[in-house]
């Protein structure tokens, strides 16, 4: 099975739906022959790997869609063994180092030297060097990413790194500097709609448009978002007709069920009740930052206009120490009870 | 202060050398400034306290006379007066002369003797049914040190006849001993030569030897390799090399023998321990001889304290293996302990009860054979009291005590006034006080109680208190200062003076700051009254979490302190009693829920990935999922393909992360309650550094040992 996301991915920069001058760039970039590394970054589900692979082939030609996984053992300096995984074709390795988490250092110096020392052997290879590309960039430590910065200089010759990244604030500057930056913004909703109607035909049946709108609605600009709950949404109802319910991830609605239940109350007994909550979201592996988010929108929703910003405020604030900080629920419990504490004073002076 | 205190008792050591009055001089000056400072502050340093009574010592010692001394009997501490006072026979300390002989003399409970008695019985026998043989292999004795552990081995060894071969690590001599022609020169340890086997080496040697060839072992072996000093259990007391060979009964019948691992190799380092692990593994997977010889490992758990692990966690380097610590779990891999051959006793602290009948026995028994008089009963309550289970540490100061009580009698004995002696023995307690209280003396419990229930100068008396508590309360409030007042403009700031002593609190605690954070934050809401006092201690929770830098040396060194006066200082004064109950930290359980759900999202992961690589055309979208991905953006599809039973299914452990009911109210998690008697989880667990943001698997492996370990006992819906 695939799911459409992978199966209807747009395999050549031509084929792409959106931003056709981002395409029409990196096609004359991979034709110059002076490809630069490159940092592409935007929100997800815009378009970042796609765009990736898209031009890959561009560089490459075909051959580079010939995969392999590989299990790399990695050993950190205590001798600590680590593995990762590794996709690679004969042109280009792509790496996740945030799988190594706090060695990912290492494993990028390890793996960039490994390639850069190492010449294109194939002399119908259309271009002389290999492409690494790094996933989640923004979440390399800042070991890692210096290591990055000397290894981008050195091997140059040899190599060419893209990588990609939610945000560039995270990425040190030297990086920055070092690429050529590539903006992906999401898509717009005629765009979205665009695409979806394309994934309706290719899977062979016809998208009301009414149904597009409510997954364009739903999905806020994350167009893989949108092309799973399509998926999810033809499965369960084959017509589309009718009044849809988008099918959410569960971990969503439960979301806003806590959001629910910090305006509801405002006590000490709640506290202890949604700090269980957070521990049961924390538990299937949802980020604390989007759990954050998440619940603080749809806090922000339901309250006075006047404590709006200084919800945002506070998630922000907490958003910050969560990530220096170790144990996050620390920091999202004191968010909540910020938050508590903000909305008791302002009913108070309601009444 | 140490350095000088430490002079003083030096110097009134060295004084019955000198002549007599020129000592006296001495002390008398170096003696006025600790005295003060002891008897105002309320914990005592071991030096200065004991330099407050030795005045009376070295006037006591030269005497002639030594009616009283004769308790002095040869203790270590005590070397310079061995020469005058001690006769040699008796230069052992107490703990060895009176070591138990009879199951009956044991301090241990009933049952644990039982049930040592039972597995060694069906280790050597093989139980009613004789069957049972095959896997008693490996006995693990676990405990706090000092809960007889090793005394119950040897007197149910004895009893039923057995022989115990034991290990012994010989640190440096290996080269001296053996080797006597090589020797390397003077002072260097190391001894390179090729057929020198590594120490390693000789402990698997011993191991085989010892459970395979016993016959001959017995025989010829222990002559030969000194390490093998197999106590023969007729003198169990007897532990020096120079009784290594062991009283063989007569040729005809063999004695059954136990092997007896205490003193393990060093299984701290990695490469050991893994080798540690294959050798008993083998040992135990061996098709079983005709006699299996049933190994005995005794491990005292020990307890992690301060910043350490703080330290090695930011380190990143906080796997199992670095923590430093001895216990069970690194001494016997996962799949032994777990495996039908390992059984597992551990021992509790000696219940006072026990403890007390035991010393009474002991003391009996010493003055029976010895002259003087035992200590008094209060003596003895409060060696009982501050031993916190420790039979050995109880024994120590049980004979420390009775030198220290001689004392003052003697000065009566001179005739000096009666208010004199009453100092001396107000004294005595200090010293006995000073050398008998155990470091980590504060439990969990009382700790975390401690400062939750916040209690400031001036809160109304407990009903439940007794006279002599609210006594205890009213001279400490006499005590502490009040808060000079704050401005108006901080008058929501004023609080009265806090009882607690945050220091001593930081002194005795047994865990570190981060599980203590934990622990405060796992029980601070009952104690609140309103969200305000909440949120005061969840932002304290919160900064105290994240001060400090990414580095350990760049770690908060005052998290403790800084945690502890801000949660005072949040709560409400005084707390409102509900019967408030205190619990683990959850975080633990769902820690190892988190991982498991990280292993659910890697099988999904790679049930996407996997279908793409075997079609040839669809192989170039991959890595697109970051596992991130996966757990936040699958869960609709998952659900929907669930509904509709299409052929090719998702790994059905995807709903570890994807399926998330609501469950309004959330009252029925099982938690586990913090007892009394609890100890603190003595391994490093701790939170991930940054693990749970970037879900590196790796180190989130590390904690589900711990994480399981918590929920061992009572655990209460609340």
């Amino acid at each position: 099975m695939s799911l459409w996301v992978d199966k209807f991915r747009p395999r050549a920069l031509d084929d792409l739906h959106y931003h056709q001058g981002l395409s029409a760039r990196l096609k004359s970039l991979a034709a110059s022959g002076d490809f630069p590394h490159m940092l592409f970054y935007g929100p997800s589900g815009a378009g970042k790997k796609t765009r990736v692979t898209c031009t890959l082939r561009q560089l490459f030609g075909a051959g580079v869609e010939k995969l392999k996984i590989d299990q790399r053992v990695f050993l950190s300096p205590s001798k600590r063994k680590i593995e990762v995984n590794i996709v690679q074709s004969n042109f280009h390795i792509e790496i996740t180092p945030s799988e190594a988490g706090n060695y990912d250092r290492v494993v990028i110096q390890e793996l960039l030297k490994e390639i850069a020392q190492t010449q294109q052997v194939d002399l119908n290879a259309k271009q002389r060097f290999k492409v690494v590309i790094i996933n989640e960039a923004d979440s390399l430590s800042r070991d890692a990413q210096a290591a990055l910065r000397r290894t981008m200089e050195k091997y140059m010759s040899n190599m060419r790194i893209i990588l990609c990244a939610n945000s560039t604030s995270r990425l040190i500057a030297p990086i920055k500097s070092r690429c050529l930056l590539m903006r992906v913004a999401a898509p717009s909703d005629e765009e979205m709609q665009t695409v979806l109607s394309y994934v309706a035909r290719r899977a062979y049946f016809d998208l009301p448009p009414e149904a597009a709108q409510e997954i364009i609605k739903d999905s806020g600009g994350n167009l893989r978002k949108a092309i799973l709950v399509l998926e999810a949404l033809k499965m369960q109802s084959p017509d589309l007709s009718g009044p849809l319910t988008i099918a959410k991830p569960d971990w969503e609605t439960y979301c806003q069920k806590v959001a629910v239940l910090i305006v509801t109350e405002q006590t000490p007994a709640r506290v202890m009740e949604i700090r269980a909550k957070f521990y049961e979201l924390l538990s299937h592996c949802i980020p604390p930052t989007v759990i954050l988010k998440t619940i603080a929108e749809a806090v922000v929703s339901q309250v006075d206009e006047t404590l709006k910003a200084e919800i945002m405020h506070w998630a922000a604030f907490y958003e910050v120490r969560m990530r220096i900080g170790s144990k996050k629920i620390f920091h999202l419990e004191a968010w909540v009870v910020k938050v508590m504490s903000l909305y008791k004073v302002r009913l108070f002076l309601e009444f | 202060m140490p350095p000088k205190s430490s002079q003083a008792a030096s110097t009134t050591a060295k004084a019955p050398k000198k002549s007599k009055p020129l000592a006296k001089a001495t002390t008398i000056k170096l003696d006025v400034a600790p005295s003060s400072s002891s008897s105002q502050s309320q914990r005592f340093n071991p030096l200065t306290a004991f330099a407050n009574t030795p005045p009376s010592n070295t006037s006591g010692i030269p005497k002639p006379s030594q009616t009283q001394k004769s308790k002095g009997k040869g203790k270590e501490k005590e070397t310079p007066f061995k020469a005058l006072a001690v006769d040699a026979e008796d230069d052992r300390l107490w703990v060895d002369i009176y070591e138990p002989t009879t199951e009956a003399e044991l301090a241990v409970h009933v049952k644990k003797v039982q049930d040592v008695r039972r597995w060694l019985d069906e280790a050597l026998v093989g139980g009613p049914s004789g069957k049972l043989r095959k896997y008693r292999r490996i006995l693990a004795l676990t405990g706090p040190a000092g809960t007889a552990k090793t005394a119950t081995m040897r007197v149910l060894a004895r009893e039923l006849d057995c022989e115990l071969l034991e290990w012994r690590n010989a640190m440096g001599e290996a080269s001296s001993s053996i080797f006597e022609d090589d020797r390397q020169p003077e002072g260097s340890g190391y001894n390179y030569n090729s057929d020198q086997e590594n120490p390693f080496s000789k402990f698997e040697a011993f191991l085989t030897r010892a459970s395979t060839c016993q016959s001959i072992f017995t025989d010829t072996d222990t002559e030969r390799d000194p390490r093998l000093s197999s106590s023969s259990s007729s003198s169990p007391s007897q532990s020096s090399r120079s009784s290594s060979t062991p009283t063989r009964p007569s040729a005809t019948k063999r004695k059954r023998q136990i092997i007896l691992l205490e003193d393990l190799p060093n299984i701290l380092h990695a490469g050991t321990q893994a080798r540690f692990h294959a050798a008993l593994h083998a040992l135990v997977a061996s098709e079983p001889l005709l006699t299996p010889v049933p190994i005995v490992i005794i491990v005292s758990d020990a307890g992690v304290r301060g910043e350490a692990s703080d330290e090695r966690m930011a380190n990143g380097a906080w796997g199992r293996d670095k923590d430093g610590v001895l216990d069970i779990r690194t001494v016997l891999s996962k799949e032994l302990l777990h495996g039908p051959y390992v059984t597992q006793i551990g021992f509790n602290p000696i219940a006072p009860t026990l403890m007390k009948k035991a010393l009474q026995a002991l003391l009996s028994a010493h003055f029976a054979s010895a002259k003087g008089s035992a200590p008094s009963k209060e003596t003895l309550d409060i060696v009982i009291e501050t031993s916190n289970g420790d039979i050995r540490s109880a024994i120590m100061a049980l004979q420390f005590s009775c030198v220290v009580e001689a004392a003052p009698s003697g000065k009566k004995g001179r005739g000096k006034t009666s208010k004199a002696s009453a100092a001396g023995s107000g004294g005595s307690k200090l010293v006995l006080e000073a050398v008998t209280r155990r470091e980590s003396s504060l439990h969990l419990f009382h700790l975390i109680g401690r400062v939750l229930y916040n209690k400031r100068k001036g809160d109304p008396a407990n009903p439940s208190a007794t006279a002599k508590d609210i006594q205890k309360d009213r001279e400490l409030d006499a005590r502490l200062k009040n808060p000079m007042g704050l401005p108006e403009h901080l008058g929501a700031e004023v609080r009265r003076t806090s009882r607690v002593d945050v220091d001593l609190l930081y002194a005795d605690s047994p865990i570190d700051s981060s599980l203590f954070s934990l622990y405060i934050h796992q029980n601070y809401t009952p104690f609140c009254t309103e969200v305000e006092e909440c949120a005061g201690v969840a932002e304290w929770l919160s900064w105290v979490d994240s001060s400090g830098g990414e580095a350990w040396y760049q770690a908060n060194p005052h998290r403790f302190h800084l945690l502890t006066m801000g949660t005072l200082h949040s709560l409400p004064s005084p707390v409102p009693r509900r019967g408030q109950k205190l619990f683990k930290p959850e975080f633990f359980d769902y820690l190892t829920k988190e991982k498991d759900a990280w292993d659910a999202v890697r099988d999904v992961r790679g049930w996407i990935v996997e279908d793409a690589v075997a079609r040839e055309n669809e192989g170039w979208r991959l890595g697109g999922w970051s596992r991130t991905e996966v757990a936040t953006g699958l869960g609709g599809v998952l659900k929907a393909r669930d509904a509709k039973q299409t052929q090719t299914q998702a790994p059905g452990s995807h709903r570890l992360f994807s399926s998330l009911p609501f469950v309004s109210g959330g009252d029925s998690r099982g938690l586990s309650q913090l007892g009394e008697g609890d100890l603190p989880p003595s391994d490093n667990v701790d939170v991930p550094d940054d693990g749970g943001a970037r879900g590196g698997w790796a180190h989130v492996e590390d904690v589900d040992e711990g994480g399981g370990w918590l929920d061992s006992d009572d655990i209460e819906d609340f």
